[in-house]
C-alpha cells in the first residue's frame, strides 16, 4: 500500500458513497472530492515517475474537472430549479452495496491484470478505476435524469484516467489535454441540453423521452 | 500501580458519563441561545431519582428490575473491556467477541424488561428497537472485525497497543470503522438524525419509550447505564482516531491520552451540532442512514482484505 493506491482507493470509495444518495448538489461535491483524490493520486505517481508534464495535467483537472465542472452543472441544477432524482430504479443503499460488490470483483480482476503485466506497481490504482467506471455505469443505469447521466458518465471517465495513470508512464501532454478539452465541451454541451430538454419537455427524465410531445 | 490504575477506572467510569450527557446538552443549550441546564444537571438528576420511590405496573413481573440491574452490571463489565480510556491499556485485556455478544445480550435484556411492563408504548418502541438492530448489529459487528483482521489479534486492547509503525494501510481502516461506528452510535443511542433524545411524543420515540416505565432508583440505573454506554462507544471511536494520527505522528502517553480526551470531547460537540442542526428523519429513510454505517464497514473490511493480501 503505497500513497498513489491510497488516495485512488479514496475516490473510489466517494464514487460508492455517491451512489447513496439522490441529493445532486451532495452528488457533485462527491464527484469533485472524488476527482480532487484521483488528482492527488495522479500528482504521486507523477512525483514517482519524475515526470513534469503530469503536473500540468493535474493542475488542468483540478481546475476543470474538480472545479469548474461542478459550478456549471450546479449553476444549469440552479436554472432547472431541480435538487433530487428521485426516481431510482433501486434503493440507494442498495446500490451502494452492489458497488462494493463490484470494488471486491474489480480487486480481483486486477489481480490478474497484474499477474500478467508485473510492471505495474500500483494494484490499488487498477482497483479503483476499474470500480470507478463500474461504479459511472452502475450510476447511469439506475438514475433517471439527466444531470445523473452526466455526473455518471464524468465518474466512468475518471476511472478511464486512473487506469491510463497506474499502467502507463503517463500519457503525452498533448493527448490528456485533448481528452480533457473533448470532455470540457462535451459537459457544457449536455448542460445546455438538459437546459433544452427541461424548457421544451417540463421535466428531464431521460427514460420518458422516447414518447412523442405534443405542443 | 496497577491497583491505582484499577481504582482510577473506577471512579473515572462513575463520574464521567454523567458529564459527557451534561456537555452534549450544555452545547446544545448554547447553540439555541439558552442558558440551559447547569453541567452538573445530570448528577442532580441521579441523586433527586436516588430519593424516589419505584413504581412498578401490576403487570411486571420480577425480570422488569432484574433487566436493567444486569444491563448496569453488563456494562460495568463493558467498561472493563473495552480501551475507552487512553492509560488503561497495560492492565486489561478484552476481546472483540465478548464486546460483540454482551451488547447484544444488553439489549436481550433491555427488550425483555421494556415487553414485561405490559404498556402498549413498550411493546411497539421495543418491536422499531429490534427492527433496527437487526440492520445496525452487522454493521457494528463488521467494523471490529475489520480492525481485528488488520491488526492480526482480537483482543480489544493490543489492537490500541501496538507500537508505532509507519503503515498506511492501517489508516483508512481505522477512519472507516470509526466513521462506521460514530452512525451506529447514533441509532444505537437514538441521538438526532434517527431518533430525538428530548421529546416524548410517542409516535416518534425509539429508545424513551422503552424505558417510560422506569421510574426512581430504575430509572436512575437505565440513564447512568446508557450514558456510560455513550461514552465506552465514543471512546472506542476516539482510540481509533487517535490511532490514525499515531501512525503518522508518535506521541507519548501523556500526548496520546489527552489527544483521545480531546477527540471524545470533540466527538460529543459534533453530536450536539449534529442534533441541533438536523431534522429528524421518517421512519422509513432510517433503514437508508443505517446502510450507509453498513457502507462505511464493508468498505473497512475490503481495506482490511487488500491489507491482508498485500502482506
Amino acid at each position: 500500500m503505497n500513497i498513489t493506491d491510497f488516495f485512488a482507493l479514496g475516490s473510489a470509495c466517494f464514487g460508492i458513497l455517491m451512489l447513496g444518495s439522490v441529493n445532486l448538489r451532495l452528488n457533485l461535491f462527491l464527484y469533485s472530492l472524488q476527482t480532487l483524490f484521483m488528482a492527488l493520486a495522479t500528482i504521486n505517481q507523477s512525483f514517482k515517475q519524475v515526470n513534469i508534464e503530469m503536473y500540468f495535467i493535474c493542475i488542468f483537472i483540478i481546475a476543470l474537472k474538480a472545479l469548474f465542472i461542478p459550478y456549471f452543472l450546479n449553476n444549469v441544477l440552479n436554472k432547472i430549479d431541480i435538487q433530487y432524482d428521485s426516481n431510482v430504479m433501486i434503493p440507494t443503499a442498495i446500490g451502494m452495496h452492489i458497488s462494493i460488490l463490484f470494488l471486491g470483483i474489480s480487486q480481483l480482476l486486477s489481480d490478474k491484470i497484474i499477474q500478467s503485466m508485473p510492471s505495474i506497481d500500483s494494484i490499488g490504482g487498477v482497483t479503483a478505476a476499474i470500480s470507478l467506471l463500474f461504479t459511472g455505469i452502475l450510476f447511469m443505469l439506475l438514475r433517471k435524469i439527466a444531470i445523473s447521466q452526466i455526473i455518471g458518465f464524468l465518474t466512468l471517465e475518471n476511472g478511464i484516467f486512473i487506469f491510463g495513470v497506474s499502467i502507463t508512464k503517463g500519457l503525452p501532454l498533448i493527448v490528456d489535454l485533448g481528452v480533457l478539452l473533448d470532455l470540457l465541451v462535451a459537459i457544457m454541451i449536455a448542460g445546455l441540453f438538459v437546459f433544452r430538454i427541461k424548457s421544451s419537455f417540463e421535466h428531464i427524465d431521460v427514460t420518458q423521452l422516447n414518447e412523442l410531445h405534443e405542443n | 500501580m496497577k491497583y491505582l490504575l484499577i481504582s482510577l477506572q473506577i471512579i473515572l467510569s462513575l463520574l464521567l458519563p454523567l458529564l459527557a450527557i451534561g456537555i452534549i446538552r450544555q452545547i446544545k443549550a448554547k447553540l439555541q441561545n439558552r442558558i440551559g441546564p447547569p453541567l452538573m444537571q445530570p448528577y442532580f438528576n441521579l441523586i433527586k431519582l436516588f430519593k424516589k420511590n419505584q413504581i412498578f405496573s401490576h403487570d411486571s413481573t420480577w425480570i422488569f428490575p432484574l433487566s436493567s440491574i444486569i444491563n448496569l452490571s453488563i456494562v460495568l463489565i463493558l467498561s472493563f473491556i473495552v480501551p475507552w480510556l487512553p492509560f488503561n491499556k497495560s492492565v486489561f485485556s478484552g476481546d472483540i467477541f465478548l464486546l460483540i455478544y454482551l451488547l447484544a445480550l444488553m439489549r436481550f435484556f433491555t427488550i425483555i424488561g421494556s415487553i414485561d411492563t405490559g404498556s402498549p408504548f413498550s411493546s411497539f418502541s421495543t418491536s422499531r428497537e429490534v427492527s433496527l438492530a437487526v440492520l445496525l448489529e452487522p454493521a457494528i459487528i463488521l467494523a471490529l472485525l475489520a480492525l481485528a483482521v488488520t491488526f492480526k489479534t482480537s483482543d480489544l486492547f493490543q489492537i490500541f497497543n501496538y507500537a508505532y509503525s509507519l503503515d498506511l494501510i492501517k489508516i483508512p481502516v481505522l477512519i472507516l470503522s470509526a466513521s462506521s461506528l460514530f452512525l451506529a452510535s447514533v441509532v444505537e443511542f437514538s441521538r438526532c438524525p434517527v431518533d430525538d433524545p428530548t421529546t416524548h411524543l410517542e409516535l416518534t420515540m425509539i429508545h424513551e419509550a422503552m424505558i417510560i416505565e422506569n421510574s426512581g432508583l430504575n430509572l436512575a440505573i437505565v440513564e447512568y447505564t446508557y450514558s456510560l454506554k455513550l461514552l465506552l462507544f465514543y471512546g472506542l471511536i476516539a482510540q481509533c482516531l487517535t490511532h490514525c494520527i499515531l501512525i503518522i505522528l508518535n506521541l507519548s502517553i501523556l500526548l496520546q491520552s489527552i489527544l483521545c480526551l480531546l477527540i471524545i470531547f470533540s466527538l460529543l460537540i459534533l453530536t450536539s451540532l449534529i442534533e441541533s442542526f438536523s431534522v429528524k428523519l421518517s421512519w422509513h429513510k432510517v433503514p437508508d442512514f443505517i446502510a450507509y454505517a453498513l457502507t462505511f464497514s464493508f468498505l473497512a473490511v475490503f481495506a482490511a482484505i487488500i491489507n491482508g493480501v498485500s502482506l
